[in-house]
């Protein structure tokens, strides 16, 4: 539901012909796969006895109790709150994905020694490097923006070379280009401020159409009865446009950061000792590197569940004229 | 906004520093310095690794640090992707390359090597299900190698070792295919996951071969060594008198034993020398 209303209607999960069909696809794909020789299997013996004899009947026995359990599972799940029903469905996942990297047998104490550097030094440097490049991406965005906007033919015509150009081309190449390419006319940047331009540029040309989309999606209206008035093109943006643009603006913007956060593990190929290089790194020598991946998957998993929670409060802010 | 990105590049360049002299000037300039700094990988143990104090190691790092010593800096270690290293065009990013280059024709048009510092055997890689037991076993398969190594123009037969003292070697693999990987923990990675399931051999070092073993891949070795690297020390060109430092510095260390004392520490034998 878009906004939640007082129409009353029957709960999905609990119409008859919705959990017969959702049994029944479980059912069936779980028959498709041969699972009696995994652990599933052997938590069966008791019923299915040798789990590598069972053969089709053994199939037919874990298919039916997994579709039972799933079933059972969501139909309970069903009778709950919305908001109980959202931690559960999120812990019944997290729980699937821990037993999924369980299955790695990863050496937790190897982990736990290394987690200090990876994040005193890992962490610390995406953070930095991926801050200041928000922060000059958005600042590009703004003027890019008003440059697309405007009717300045130069502007325009600049603005729009540049999110082209920017958003035409893979960013691990803007990472080469900068690094490599720069010396060539004379400037030498050192590795993070040339991973730092990289990720500002193309950031900035994605965020340049954000804001432009944003602003151009407020009504007409608005901008021709704030002239009207004897406002200036300023004046007009602060007061009138932009406090409409920005809740459209905000969820893609998060959506950049975001993914803002995960490329800055591009510039490891320039030897920025960030997260992403430190993962690749640190578990060479005693080949646990799946330990290092899989820790700094989470990590990066972690600081974006940050960001997200910051853009949902800030939705939340902008969002309360719709509460009722 | 164009303008803007060229102030905004200027400016990064700028709190850089300038650009620096080229042609001679990088002996003066490490001294000035007082700090030499290499460039190396830090993916390559035994080579060149982050030990466990979270520092680099190994016996490339180790005969840096010698070197540094021998001329009197401090050395400071810089870690970029192995193909910008080769892709030359320092510009003062870095001064040396220890990092167990193989000097040939083609790179010596960008680089000088002033000393060849020790010898890896190269050698080829299975599964241990595989029922190769030669290397003739292996034509017409696929075999891995890292991106622009050696091992790969080797694979590719498109090797040419003409530094002096290389000894001399033969094509004795037929790949259907090469398969190209970042370095060789991929591919090894790869190979670990079964007999010809990515792939069906991997030619690498032999030293990082028997990490591999050590570390509980299930790997072997199949056939001899099938070429003996001779590799090198790299600077950029145009410094004659830094190269003739490192290269007073290299045979000072080959004269007292150092590097044979390096080498057994990190592989256990004296690769220093030929066989």
């Amino acid at each position: 539901m878009l906004y939640p209303d007082t129409v009353e209607s029957e709960v999905l999960v609990h119409k008859p012909w919705f959990v017969a069909a959702m049994f029944g696809a479980i059912f069936l794909i779980f028959l498709a796969f041969n699972l009696t020789g995994t652990g599933f299997g052997e938590l069966m013996r008791p019923i299915i006895g040798e789990p590598a004899d069972s053969g089709l009947y053994g199939r037919f026995a874990i298919a039916l109790t997994i579709a039972l359990l799933f079933s059972l599972n969501v139909v309970l799940i069903g009778f709950a709150s919305l908001r109980v029903q959202i931690g559960i469905v999120w812990l019944e996942l997290l729980l699937l994905f821990l037993a999924f990297f369980a299955t790695f047998h990863l050496s937790l104490p190897f982990i736990w020694q290394k987690l200090p550097f990876l994040i005193s030094q890992g962490v610390v440097t995406t953070l930095y490097v991926s801050a200041i490049s928000i922060v000059i991406a958005s600042l590009i965005a703004i003027l890019g923006a008003v440059a697309k906007l405007s009717t300045n033919g130069f502007a325009y015509a600049i603005a729009s070379f540049y999110t082209s150009f920017f958003r035409g081309l893979p960013l691990l190449m803007q990472v080469y280009l900068i690094y490599l390419g720069l010396p060539q006319l004379g400037f030498v940047v050192g590795a993070v401020p040339a991973g730092i331009l990289a990720l500002s540029l193309c950031y900035g040309a994605y965020m340049t159409e954000i804001f432009r989309s944003g602003i151009q999606s407020i009504d007409r209206g608005q901008w021709e009865a704030s002239r009207s008035m004897g406002f200036g093109f300023s004046l007009t943006m602060r007061r009138i446009i932009l406090p409409q643009a920005l809740p459209v603006i905000i969820p893609p913007t998060g959506n950049q950061f975001i993914s803002m956060l995960k490329d800055s593990s591009l510039v490891s190929v320039i030897g920025v000792w960030e997260l992403m290089f430190l993962a690749r790194t640190l578990g060479q020598k005693t080949f646990q590197h799946m330990e290092m991946l899989i820790s700094a998957s989470l990590i990066y998993w972690m600081m974006s569940i940050c960001l997200e929670l910051i853009q949902s409060r800030i939705e939340r802010h902008y969002g309360r004229s719709k509460i009722r | 906004m164009k303008t803007i990105l060229k102030l905004a590049a200027l400016s990064l360049a700028l709190s850089l520093g300038a650009l620096p002299a080229k042609a001679g000037a990088v002996l003066d300039r490490v001294k000035a310095a007082g700090d030499l700094k290499v460039a190396t990988d830090a993916n390559w143990a035994p080579q060149s690794f982050v030990n466990a104090n979270n520092e680099l190691d190994g016996f490339d790092v180790d005969v840096a640090k010698d070197i540094g010593k021998r001329i009197g800096v401090k050395v400071e270690f810089v870690t970029p992707g192995w193909d910008i290293i080769t892709a030359g065009n320092w510009v003062g990013r870095w001064d040396m390359h220890v990092g167990s280059m193989t000097p040939t024709k083609k790179r010596a048009e960008i680089f000088d090597f002033p000393a060849v510092y020790y010898y890896t055997p190269a050698a080829v890689a299975v599964h241990k299900d595989s029922k190769a037991t030669s290397l003739g076993d292996l034509d017409g398969k696929v075999i891995g190698a890292t991106t622009t190594s050696t091992f790969e123009a080797y694979a590719k037969k498109d090797l040419t070792l003409d530094a002096a003292g290389a000894p001399a070697f033969e094509y004795k693999l037929n790949p259907k295919e090469v398969h190209s990987y970042e370095n060789s923990t991929t591919a090894f990675d790869d190979l670990r996951l079964g007999d010809g399931v990515r792939v069906d051999a991997v030619v690498s070092s032999l030293p990082s071969i028997n990490d591999a073993i050590k570390a509980g891949y299930p790997i072997k070795q199949v056939g001899d060594p099938v070429f003996y690297e001779p590799l090198a020390i790299a600077i950029e060109r145009g410094d004659p008198e830094f190269s003739a430092r490192i290269a007073d510095a290299v045979k000072a260390m080959k004269e007292d034993g150092t590097l044979s004392t390096l080498s057994k520490k990190w592989y256990g034998v004296d690769y220093s020398v030929t066989k």
